[in-house]
């Protein structure tokens, strides 16, 4: 065991390895100049060219690639453009937004979407199976800043019980934060929690066609005990590893609804970011949100094997 | 009484309870504004940024200049009370007495000896210093004179020392401008939450007795006009200022909790074409695509109707506007003649390429890809990110044609300018342009700009297409906002909750 985690963590900083060195070349290739974008169509090239030195954009890749990863080795991402403040700085206030919107995404999906697949398959090929699947089905179909505008029309615009969007922070208290972040966490699980309720229905299904629960309902066992004790946790092994997937797509996903909702959150940091040409956030977020979902895979990896010890010694 | 004098004094009550003005609205100082902005300043220097994003917050509303221009785009004395010059080369400044900064000192002649000296000094990469490289040098007289001699006589110089780079602010917060921004506008900064939001309060040492009215204004970026439009009606924003798009105008128009105001701006929407490139470089060509534009169905689609055609780059709000709209009327008659003459009887092949950034730069260049075809030019419609506009077309000229919009007033020094990415070099207009410079003369100086302008239309450099409008929605009770938008700024010192 311990030499499998060994190995899976030798792989996440080989990814990571590639990830800074990808992140770094691709945001310096795509056209546009940030010292240009900063003096929009006002500024003289001379302008530009001092801001580009001062920037320390005129020197060589390698050398400001080896500057800059080996200052974010001692957690130093460098200084935004845009805003005068550090990158880590900010990157951590807007892991207050983005990191529980993420999580509560991911607490609905889970909650509303594995008891929608037990039931599905429970009643495989029965009315209540179809009217589940054609639900996750709608789920799959509706894009996901839809979704949002579509809550806010009903929740903020027609009855006027939550706000259509912004977050004021954790300062004025848990509850009214939490509030804000519930129509986009609906949003943003909506296409998750349907993929979700699939995965968990077939592999119910699967499992329930395995020998062992035969022999369980032949012993004369009950239905729902024959379903908790014996195939809910062989069934959960597919399960944990799709909700580790998700997790990240969560997080990529959650830049639109961050949009729609006008969220200070990662996602929106990284395109306006983007936009601005603000190399320094750009890099910071991006080698950021891998590092986070690189570790989440290997967190599932190694779940994975503490489930079935069949994947340790492959 | 008989009966005519009967009917004659109703008559005139009547008259006079027309014109005779209703209660007045009682300015109930208090409350506050939460107003929309589409887009967070990048940084909020003045001084070291063009961004109009940034006038929109920082300009009259906590930096303020010597010089203003008022609502209807008229030079004020501000914070100079008055000036005079005898050679219009040697300016001497009065300035307002007892103006205190937001940091508690008091505002005197050596602050705006540093202000100038630090644009001019290339070190700063102040953004507009082209607008202060005829000052030659500025002197102190007392706490509240100072004297500022110019090298040559330039027309322009009182309008550039009212101009947003131009804002007065204290020399020890010129470090940390960028995040912190300090002047004597009627709002102190008060906090910038990045992403967000950007809050001012009242400034109680205000020194415009009365003003502001409110005790606090919240700027809220959201980019998204969908989402602008539900945040207005959830009661989550109380002001759309630049986000209000104007296909939802018909439909907060019609709803009584709401109110929308339309006016001018100086952002002249215009089809810029390549004049070094062939065929552009051919003013009958020029002139033959001016001619096969329809500006009107362009507006109709584009933005549903809502904006003023141009025929110049001297918008309505300047004061020597005069109305070329359709100075080149639409005729594709005449554009397929034009084309034939300048040796392309069949038309030819282009490319137009848009910023998706400015949503009408996409649906004005829709409609004007169908116009063009009918005159037998085939335009590929090419949409391009802003970044790599800035790059490629206007660093490098790199394009055929392009549509933008240009927000700053007072910009035909753009079309003087042959390396401008229209690369448009007409000895012609450079002459007239730079005779208008030293031009003080008021009647001389229009006669000038009426010379421009008929220049513009007679060598078609670009085809101006519209004014974009200016669109605002507020809730209903906001009062005070401008109609018009003379600068890319906003003035909210005088805007209060009629209660």
């Amino acid at each position: 065991m311990r030499s499998f985690i060994v190995r899976r963590l030798f792989a996440l900083i080989v990814t990571l390895f590639f990830v800074s060195v990808l992140v770094f070349v691709v945001i310096r290739i795509i056209p546009g100049d940030p010292a240009l974008i900063i003096m929009g169509t006002e500024g003289s090239p001379e302008a530009a060219e001092r801001l580009r030195e001062a920037m320390g954009l005129n020197r060589p890749l390698p050398v400001q690639y080896l500057e800059w990863i080996g200052r974010a080795l001692r957690g130093d991402l460098g200084h935004s453009i845009q805003y005068d403040v550090p990158v880590a700085q900010l990157i951590l206030s807007r892991l207050a937004v983005t990191g529980p919107l993420t999580l509560l995404a991911a607490l609905f999906m889970v909650v509303a979407a594995i008891p929608l697949g037990i039931f599905a398959a429970t009643r495989h090929r029965r009315w209540g199976d179809y009217l589940a699947m054609t639900l996750s089905q709608v789920g799959i179909s509706i894009p996901s800043f839809w979704a949002g505008l579509l809550l806010i029309l009903l929740f903020s615009v027609k009855l006027g019980w939550l706000q259509a969007g912004g977050f004021d922070g954790w300062m004025h208290g848990v509850g009214p934060a939490l509030r804000s972040l519930m129509l986009p966490a609906v949003a943003l699980g909506l296409f998750q929690f349907a993929v979700l309720a699939r995965t968990t229905r077939s592999a119910i299904l699967e499992v329930l066609r395995e020998e062992y629960v035969k022999t369980a309902r032949a012993k004369g066992l009950a239905e729902p005990s024959v379903l908790v004790k014996h195939a809910l946790k062989n069934a959960l092994i597919p399960v944990v590893t799709v909700v580790g997937l998700q997790l990240g797509q969560l997080m990529a996903g959650s830049i639109i609804l961050e949009s729609v909702f006008y969220l200070p959150g990662l996602g929106r940091l990284a395109l306006g970011a983007i936009t601005a040409r603000d190399l320094p956030v750009v890099q910071g977020v991006v080698l950021f949100v891998a590092s986070v979902i690189v570790f989440i895979n290997v967190a599932v990896d190694v779940l994975y094997g503490v489930l079935d010890p069949r994947i340790r010694y492959e | 009484m008989s009966r005519a004098l009967r009917i004659a004094a109703v008559i005139v009550a009547l008259v006079v309870g027309l014109v005779a003005p209703g209660p007045a609205q009682v300015q109930v100082a208090g409350g506050s504004l939460i107003v929309q902005a589409p887009a967070e300043p990048p940084g909020l220097d003045l001084t070291a940024s063009p961004a109009s994003a940034i006038a929109a917050v920082v300009h009259y509303n906590i930096q303020e200049c010597l010089v203003r221009i008022d609502k209807s785009g008229k030079l004020l004395p501000w914070l100079a009370e008055r000036w005079y010059s005898t050679d219009n080369l040697n300016y001497t400044f009065f300035l307002k007495k007892g103006v205190k900064f937001h940091n508690g000192r008091e505002f005197k002649a050596p602050d705006v000896k540093f202000v100038l000296e630090r644009a001019l000094n290339p070190e700063t990469k102040h953004p507009h210093r082209k607008h202060y490289e005829d000052i030659a040098a500025i002197h102190v007289g007392d706490d509240y004179t100072v004297t500022v001699s110019l090298k040559r006589v330039n027309a322009s110089f009182l309008l550039n020392l009212a101009r947003q780079g131009s804002v007065i602010y204290p020399r020890e917060a010129a470090d940390t401008l960028k995040s912190h921004p300090v002047g004597t506008g009627p709002f102190v900064f008060s906090d910038w939450v990045r992403g967000d939001r950007i809050v001012l309060a009242k400034n109680k040492d205000y020194h415009v007795k009365g003003l502001p009215y409110l005790d606090r204004i919240t700027f809220r970026f959201i980019p998204d006009p969908n989402s602008a439009l539900a945040a207005l009606k959830a009661g989550d924003v109380d002001v759309l200022a630049f986000g209000l798009g104007p296909e939802s105008v018909p439909e907060l128009k019609s709803d009584p909790r709401f109110a929308v105001i339309q006016g001018d701006t100086t952002n002249d929407v215009i089809l810029a074409l390549n004049n070094s490139r062939k065929p552009f470089d051919d003013v009958r060509v020029r002139r033959a695509i001016t001619h096969a534009i329809n500006k009107e169905e362009v507006i109709k689609g584009a933005m549903f109707g809502l904006g003023r055609p141009l025929g110049s780059n001297i918008d309505p709000l300047n004061p020597y506007h005069v109305d070329m709209a359709r100075a080149v009327p639409h005729d594709p008659e005449r554009a397929k003649k034009l084309l034939a003459e300048s040796g392309y009887p069949n038309g030819f092949e282009t490319v137009l390429k848009v910023p998706p950034q400015y949503y009408y730069t996409v649906r004005s260049g829709e409609v004007i890809v169908n116009q063009l075809t009918k005159v037998g030019i085939k335009v590929k419609l090419e949409q391009i990110e802003w970044g790599q506009w800035l790059a490629r077309i206007y660093r490098n000229a790199d394009y055929d044609m392009t549509i933008i919009g240009h927000a700053e007033s007072w910009d035909a020094g753009n079309y003087a300018n042959p390396g401008y990415y229209f690369r448009y070099n007409s000895s012609k207009f450079q002459k007239v342009y730079a005779e208008s410079e030293v031009t003080l003369d008021e009647k001389k100086r229009r006669e000038l700009y009426l010379q421009l302008q008929k220049i513009m239309v007679e060598e078609a450099p670009v085809v101006w297409l519209f004014v974009h409008p200016r669109l605002v929605a507020t809730k209903k009770g906001v009062q005070g906002i401008w109609k018009d938008l003379p600068t890319p700024s906003m003035d909210l010192s005088e805007v209060y909750w009629a209660r």
